[in-house]
């Protein structure tokens, strides 16, 4: 059957949804009364059916996903632009397809943990906000996080120490939320991340460097502490002996 | 590692990573082997890890599927040159041509005959179709586009794209129902 141009443009309009209602019921009506058009209709459909046939198994192999992932997580010191080196890169590539689920590689150790939270504190750094509470009242953080999270963090007011609370986010961490505490001191951001501590056992304070960014970790209560920052590290180190104090069971 | 890459990487993992099945269908359906899409998204990903600081916000989806469909042409143009006709090398009377051509008249198949196809033939059915046609409807069928962001990603005016669209449906019900090749 021949159509006019634009009842080509219609009907093709309308299988995709880009009419507007009243055009689309129009065209509706016309399709009711007229056979041969609404035959056009359903060969549309089923040529849309055909190419979405194989859907399923038109995806990109696990390795080409790893090379990739490799490249958003680059060790250091390796020619970025070189394949070859992104290649050897592979354990690396494989640790962050566990993160996100894509792999099977279970990762535990305290410095990919560094390297996670350290990414997490930058990407908040480079989100409009850094939290997603504001406040620098812990009645307020503290109850924000109700629901959000499997444990109850603990918030302490470091204000008139000259770490004021700035508020609170969720990260996800190992594809679990964690908390997320911001301080600030003088023109730097701290995030102090909590999460429940699996073995229980409490753990003096640790020290990790990442990127230019110093991460301390303790274990306490059955809470994991990281604070992340890029400030002096005597002033982070002041910060967690003022937390710890401020956050002890008397 | 400076701050600058560790947020260009953060930016990176959350801009183009999430649609890396979309830059493999893309690439897959222009250039025709899964081999070759893999290589072609990879190169991809090295342009939108180079580009990623101008990516300012918008619909990353789109961004992700402009600089796939981008490379996929540089990568046909580099590896096959004999294969590729891009609608935007045509003089102005030849694109005309090119968009009016044929007739209006639409080949119905059937649609029990469609349905029946097998994966592989509707892939040869639209290899046969000129790499613009083929995008088209790569975008609005598997990605499922609407118009308006087609026309952002393929560069296209939006009247285009509805022109394009309707004249590449109409090829491919034409060679499937004249026997796929």
């Amino acid at each position: 059957m021949t159509l006019s141009s634009q009842d080509e443009l219609l009907l093709n309009a309308y299988v995709d949804g880009e009419l507007d209602p009243i055009e689309a019921t129009r065209f509706e009506q016309r399709l009711r009364a007229d056979a041969a058009l609404n035959a056009q209709v359903e060969t549309l459909r089923a040529l849309r059916g055909a190419l979405r046939s194989d859907l399923a198994e038109d995806v990109p192999s696990p390795e080409l996903r790893r090379r990739i992932m490799a490249k958003s997580n680059p060790p250091p010191r390796a020619d970025r632009n070189s394949w070859m080196a992104l290649a050897a890169s592979f354990l690396i590539g494989a640790v962050l397809a566990g993160a996100t689920s894509f792999g099977a590689l279970n990762y535990r150790s305290s410095d990919d943990l560094a390297e996670q939270l350290v990414s997490a504190h930058v990407r908040a750094l480079m989100a409009p906000q850094p939290t997603d509470v504001a406040s620098s009242s812990h009645h307020t953080v503290k109850p924000w996080f109700n629901g959000k999270l499997a444990f109850a963090p603990t918030v302490a007011d470091l204000g008139a120490q000259g770490f004021p609370l700035v508020g609170g986010r969720v990260d996800v961490v190992r594809v679990e939320p964690v908390a997320s505490l911001v301080y600030s001191h003088g023109k730097h951001l701290i995030s102090l991340f909590e999460m429940p501590n699996t073995s229980g056992a409490s753990a003096p304070v640790t020290s990790h460097k990442k990127q230019g960014y110093l991460a301390l970790s303790w274990s306490e209560g059955g809470i994991s502490y990281w604070a992340v920052s890029d400030t002096a590290p005597d002033e982070l180190e002041n910060f967690v002996k003022l937390f710890r104090a401020a956050t002890a069971n008397p | 590692m400076n701050v600058d890459e560790a947020s260009d990487q953060a930016r990176f993992t959350e801009v183009f990573v999430p649609y890396l099945v979309d830059a493999f269908r893309l690439a897959r359906w222009l250039a025709g082997s899964r081999a070759d899409a893999e290589d072609i998204v990879q190169e991809a990903s090295m342009r939108a890890f180079k580009y990623i600081r101008g990516f300012s916000g918008g619909n990353p989806r789109a961004w992700v599927l402009t600089i796939v469909r981008n490379t996929s042409y540089s990568w046909l143009a580099k590896n096959r040159p004999k294969d590729v006709v891009l609608s935007d090398d045509l003089n102005q009377d030849d694109r005309e041509q090119f968009e009016q051509a044929g007739t209006q008249e639409m080949q119905t198949p059937e649609t029990a005959l469609i349905a029946k196809l097998e994966a592989e033939q509707v892939r040869k059915a639209m290899a046969s179709l000129p790499a613009p046609f083929r995008e088209i409807l790569v975008l609005r069928e598997i990605h499922d586009l609407d118009y308006c962001t087609i026309a952002e990603v393929a560069a296209l005016p939006i009247g285009t794209v509805m022109s394009r669209l309707a004249r590449a449906r109409r090829l491919l019900s034409a060679t499937i129902a004249n026997g796929i090749p």
